[in-house]
């Protein structure tokens, strides 16, 4: 059980760290706000489902469950809130000084 | 110390890592929406250690405490949004 859940953590930390370069290298507003919050999103649903494999009682899985089935629904949800409230703002989608 | 906690605190100092960079951009983002990006990314990666700690201690207490902190991390993100798009504009 040990094997599985340090392999899941060791694929988890290369989705930590592309969403720690994607914070600094896009330029786009838009861009950023949709992959740091989707690759984030990886990262917690994999380090949960590697938490699961190392606890081995029952009362504690029901808890990373409740846990992950949370996180699944609310993230996408308040990334997709913050960027319907820029939208309204008036934020074009694309900047002028951008060549892409 | 097994191995196992010795990879739950590698996983540890990676999201502190991360709280950092989220940070620096919090301070130094140029538009209002990106400061509040950072704050539900830094909530989401406050909720992984909160549980990676809680197996780390075996202590059933520190999951509720998690589960709780990241309903609380989503209300303001989304209250804050809401308010500032009926409320806050740039013009």
């Amino acid at each position: 059980m040990n094997v599985v859940a340090i392999i899941i953590l060791i694929l988890s930390w290369f989705f930590i760290i592309f969403g720690m370069v994607a914070i600094f290298s896009l330029k786009n507003m838009y861009a950023r706000i949709l992959s740091s919050t989707t690759i984030d999103t990886v990262a917690s649903f994999l380090v949960l489902f590697a938490l699961m494999f190392v606890s081995g009682s029952f009362i504690f899985i029901v808890r990373f469950i409740i846990l992950i089935i949370f996180l699944l629904i609310t993230n996408p949800i308040s990334s997709h809130v913050n960027i319907r409230s820029a939208y309204l703002s008036g934020i074009p989608i694309k900047e002028e000084g951008e060549s892409k | 110390m097994t191995t196992i906690q010795l990879f739950l605190l590698i996983t540890m100092m990676l999201l502190v890592l991360g709280i950092i960079a989220s940070f620096v951009r919090m301070i130094k983002g140029p538009r209002l929406w990106d400061r509040i990006l950072m704050l539900n990314l830094i909530s989401a990666k406050v909720v992984l250690i909160i549980a990676i700690y809680a197996i780390y201690m075996d202590s059933l207490t520190l999951l509720d405490i998690a589960i709780s902190y990241g309903i609380i991390g989503f209300l303001t993100m989304t209250l804050l949004s809401k308010f500032i798009m009926t409320g806050g504009r740039e013009k």
